[in-house]
């Protein structure tokens, strides 16, 4: 039985071997890669070592790593948006992740309906950072936005409130959009990582005796651990390159105190000209973002070793 | 003693039952009032603009407010489509969006079916595309701009649609090699026992059966096409504007005059976002894992 098996499957094997499929196969795609991405990013890192400024003409010339001393040491505004950057992910991250938590357990109990409110509650996660800006922005309005709106109605302020009006309120005001943008995001990563959880654990410690509170905390969180990393990597991956929402929303406003490290980058290039700094500054970012994609790698390694 | 014993039990036992039942009514009533709250927190903004773009002007600057227009009219999405080109730019967007989900698609499916079934590439090839997911956009569009305006594509759907096109490969090759695993080789080799080539069997058996796996790929694609603003604002002019780029105008010189026209324009940007919500349901966590809705 087994050695028909194996001349059944021999002419295929013989089939596969050609040894110019697999290249031929992937070829256009790495091409189009290597010229529309990898060329590109080549060339802005060599940008990246001259003086280019469109806004002052044509002309170039090397001088080194100069453009990055000067972003790492003396540029405030770009040190700043560091800060700024980092002002929004920290909030942001521990709201999405509790709020994520908090929904997906209250999800993970009911058994009927499931999927429609699931569904209902992930569609900010799927609208464009620039339309959740925009829905927001006129919410926040000072006259006929609905928050003033509702505020005013329920007697809780009696003034129209300027939301954008101090570097922290602004803050906050793009902390809070980023919340209901992502949170579905957050919801749906702990939701599938709860459902992979067997039942028979839960059963396993209420023969035991174990309270609920008990058997969240000693079986839920632990096994929901490598999970919650990814989230968590994801969006902060995704934050630090928070642009579209800071655009529209905040313009950087006021004062600078909302202006990201993306943000920064895009004034630099695209309202002062100046490519090559632009260039040593966005490959700033892409150092960060590579260390935090490093560490990535490592945590959904482990979940996968865990899970094997 | 027995009697006490056998007496005793039953009845704490149905008190404990009761008050077990009671926590579980309890607990399952806060779950629901705690899902009803999420839902108003998440959809609220929906409804509120979905009115908004309804309302006359008066129902805007009306005191106490108007939360549900008395006569709901389309007149904001006509101004929109006349008066701020919004016809012009919703095409805009469907079209680049459309070509580029396909043109990632032709592209992305050879290369998914290389790396699934010969394993092409390696571990290689899976980080490079895992790096390239999570490279931040405003580094690639500083060199794209400046080679674009060297080759004068900017302004055009060529240069945005091949953009999009290849920064959506490896989200799509990912998620296409994820289902080409799934599917039998068997199949395959009988069809090419049978004298298919490697291609027609690609393109006549592989293609069909996957076909909803191809579905899910590219209605991720779509929605990440319309989504994107970045390379959007620096690359298009007055012609190529898409969707998101004409959100932007509505956010400088005050937002008050512009309520309707802007509140109808989000309307707009955010209808595939539900359809794909819905349709999609299954795959949103790693279409949305993989995905590059986000800027």
């Amino acid at each position: 039985m087994i050695s028909s098996d194996h001349t059944m499957r021999m002419p295929a094997l013989a089939i596969k071997r050609k040894q110019w499929e697999p290249y031929a196969f992937a070829s256009p795609a790495l091409f189009l890669i290597g010229l529309i991405i990898v060329f590109p990013l080549a060339y802005s890192f060599y940008l990246s070592l001259l003086n280019f400024d469109l806004a002052v003409g044509p002309d170039a010339e090397f001088i080194g790593l100069r453009n990055y001393t000067e972003a790492l040491t003396r540029d405030q505004r770009f040190l700043e948006s560091i800060w700024n950057t980092a002002a929004i992910i920290a909030p942001a991250l521990v709201f999405e992740l509790l709020l994520g938590l908090g929904i997906a357990l209250l999800l993970n109990r009911v058994t009927h309906g499931r999927p429609i409110v699931t569904a209902l509650i992930a569609v900010p996660a799927m609208v464009s950072p620039v339309m959740a800006a925009m829905a927001w922005r006129m919410m926040f309005g000072v006259k006929f936005g609905a928050i003033n709106n509702l505020g005013r109605q329920l007697g809780i302020i009696d003034v129209y409130f300027d939301w954008f009006s101090t570097p922290w309120l602004a803050i906050l005001a793009v902390v809070l959009v980023d919340i209901w943008h992502n949170t579905p995001f957050m919801m749906l990563v702990l939701l599938a990582g709860l459902q992979s959880i067997p039942q028979e654990l839960y059963q396993a410690a209420r023969v035991d005796g174990a309270s609920a509170w008990q058997s969240f905390w000693s079986i839920t969180l632990p096994l929901l651990k490598f999970t919650m990393a990814v989230g968590v990597m994801i969006r902060m991956i995704d934050l630090t390159k928070i642009f579209g929402l800071i655009f529209i929303l905040t313009y950087g406003g006021p004062g600078g105190s909302t202006e990201t490290l993306a943000f920064n980058t895009y004034l630099v290039g695209f309202k002062d000209f100046r490519m090559s700094y632009a260039s040593a500054l966005s490959y700033v970012i892409v150092f960060g973002v590579l260390i935090l994609t490093l560490i990535f790698m490592r945590i959904s390694r482990q979940r996968e070793a865990r899970a094997a | 003693m027995s009697t006490v014993a056998t007496r005793a039990a039953p009845v704490t036992a149905t008190r404990r039952l009761g008050r077990h039942r009671m926590m579980r009514l309890g607990g399952d009533a806060l779950t629901y009032v705690g899902l009803a709250v999420a839902l108003v927190f998440f959809l609220g903004p929906f409804f509120w603009i979905l009115t908004t773009s309804l309302k006359g002007n008066e129902d805007f600057f009306a005191y106490p407010p108007v939360w549900i227009p008395s006569d709901p009219a389309l007149t904001h999405y006509a101004a929109l489509f006349t008066r701020s080109s919004g016809a012009r730019y919703f095409t805009n967007s469907l079209v680049i969006s459309s070509l580029s989900m396909f043109a990632a698609l032709a592209v992305s499916l050879p290369t998914a079916y290389s790396i699934a079934r010969w394993r092409f590439g390696g571990g290689f090839l899976s980080t490079l595309l895992l790096v390239l997911r999570m490279l931040p956009a405003i580094a690639l569009i500083i060199p794209i701009y400046i080679m674009y305006k060297m080759m004068g594509l900017t302004n055009s759907y060529l240069g945005l649609v091949a953009l999009y096109t290849v920064v959506y490969i490896p989200f799509a090759v990912w998620l296409l090699v994820g289902f080409l695993r799934d599917f039998p080789v068997e199949i395959e080799e009988a069809a090419m026992i049978d004298g298919c080539s490697r291609l027609k069997s690609l393109l006549r058996v592989v293609i069909p059966i996957i076909a909803p796996g191809l579905a899910v790929v590219a209605l991720f694609a779509f929605i990440a096409t319309w989504n994107e603003f970045l390379f959007a604002i620096v690359l298009t002019g007055i012609e190529t504007k898409t969707m998101m780029v004409l959100v932007t105008s509505f956010t400088t010189g005050g937002t008050d005059q512009f309520y309707g026209e802007a509140s109808a324009s989000v309307v707009l940007g955010v209808l595939p976002a539900f359809a794909v919500a819905f349709f999609l349901q299954r795959y949103l966590v790693k279409g949305l894992a993989l995905g590059g809705t986000k800027g």
